[in-house]
C-alpha cells in the first residue's frame, strides 16, 4: 500500500505520516528514510532534524539517512517485513536538483525521483510518502526556483497516481482528497 | 471555539461575518481583546482577525506567543478565530520568515485541537473541516 501525506511548513503532516505507517505496520519495526542533508555548520537544520527525531522517538523506527539515490535504502533492510517511510520528497527533489555547484535539469530530476520512489514501491510491503505544498505563496522567483516548482510539481503528480490514498493536512487536521 | 483559516484574500472575514452573525464591534483585528473589551460585548460574539499578523508582531516583540493564544481561547471558548494560512510556499530565505511561518503552523494545529469546528474558506466558500 502506498500513502501520500501532502501539507505546508507546519501542518502536521510528518506526524500525520508517522501515525499512518505505524498502523500499518501494526507494532512492527519500520524505516524511516531521512532524506534532509545534516549540515554541521547548520543549526537551523541540525535543530530541525533533532525536532523529527525526538518526535518520533520509542515508535520504532529505524532511520536510514538518504539526501539522494533513496532506492538505495532497500539494499539497508533487513527485515522480512518493509513497512517505510519517506520523508520527504520536497527535500529529495531539491537534493536532486541541486548539488554542490551542480545543477540537474528539471526532467532529469523528475526521472530521478520517481525512479527511486518505483523502486520503493515495488520493494516494500508499505510506503507512505510525505510532500510540501509548496505551490501557493504567489511570490515570483528566479528561473531555478520555477524549475524546481515545475519538476516537484509533477512529481507528486505522478505520485498521486500511484497512491492508494493522499492526505491533505490543514492545521493538523487530515483531509482525504483521494 | 471555532476556527476559520485560509489563504490571503480569500473571504475568511466576510464568511466569518455571515455564518456567525458578527457584529462590526465585535471584530478585533491582529489583536487580543482586553478584559473591558469582552466585557463591553456582551454574550455577542466576537472574532480576532489576522490572527497571523497578531503572531507576527508577538514573535517580533519577543512574547510567548503560543502560550498567550492557547490561554486565550481556554478562557473565552465562544470566540471565533480567523487566520490566514501561510505555510503552502516555498521555504522563505530570511529566517525570521521562516520562524514566523513554522510557529503559525504550529499554533494553528494547536488552535484546531482545541476548536470545535475548524472552516477552510477558498474562493469566499468555507469547508467544515472539523
Amino acid at each position: 500500500m502506498v500513502v501520500l501525506y501532502i501539507g505546508g511548513s507546519g501542518s502536521g503532516k510528518s506526524g500525520a505520516a508517522e501515525n499512518c505507517i505505524c498502523k500499518l505496520a501494526q507494532g512492527k519495526s519500520k524505516y524511516y528514510i531521512a532524506t534532509m542533508r545534516s549540515n554541521e555548520e547548520d543549526e537551523e537544520s541540525i535543530k530541525r532534524i533533532e525536532r523529527h527525531r525526538f518526535l518520533r522517538r520509542d515508535k520504532g523506527f529505524i532511520t536510514i539517512e538518504k539526501p539522494t539515490s533513496v532506492e538505495e535504502a532497500v539494499k539497508e533492510m533487513d527485515l522480512k517485513e518493509k513497512h517505510v517511510l519517506l520523508e520527504c520528497v520536497s527535500n529529495l527533489t531539491a537534493n536532486e536538483m541541486f548539488f554542490g555547484n551542480e545543477i540537474r535539469e528539471k526532467k532529469e530530476t523528475v526521472e530521478r525521483v520517481l525512479n527511486a520512489v518505483k523502486a520503493l514501491k515495488d520493494n516494500t510491503d508499505n510506503l507512505v510518502i510525505v510532500t510540501n505544498n509548496v505551490f501557493e505563496d504567489g511570490n515570483s522567483y528566479d528561473s531555478y526556483t520555477i524549475s524546481y516548482l515545475d519538476a516537484l510539481g509533477e512529481i507528486n503528480r505522478e505520485i498521486s497516481k500511484m497512491a492508494d490514498e493522499i492526505y491533505e493536512c490543514v492545521a493538523g487536521i487530515e483531509i482525504k482528497i483521494k | 471555539m471555532k476556527l476559520v483559516i485560509g489563504g490571503y484574500s480569500q473571504g475568511k472575514i466576510e464568511f466569518a461575518k455571515e455564518k456567525f452573525e458578527l457584529a462590526e464591534d465585535c471584530i478585533f483585528d491582529a489583536a487580543l481583546p482586553t478584559k473591558e473589551e469582552i466585557e463591553k460585548i456582551g454574550d455577542r460574539k466576537f472574532a480576532i482577525d489576522n490572527l497571523n499578523k497578531w503572531i507576527r508582531k508577538r514573535i517580533k516583540e519577543g512574547g510567548r506567543a503560543e502560550e498567550e493564544i492557547i490561554s486565550f481561547v481556554k478562557k473565552n471558548p465562544s470566540c471565533i478565530i480567523i487566520c490566514d494560512e501561510i505555510g503552502n510556499g516555498i521555504v522563505p530565505a530570511d529566517p525570521f520568515e521562516r520562524v514566523y511561518r513554522e510557529r503559525t503552523g504550529r499554533m494553528l494545529i494547536d488552535i484546531a485541537k482545541e476548536a470545535d469546528e475548524v472552516w477552510r474558506v477558498i474562493c469566499g466558500i468555507g469547508q467544515k473541516i472539523k
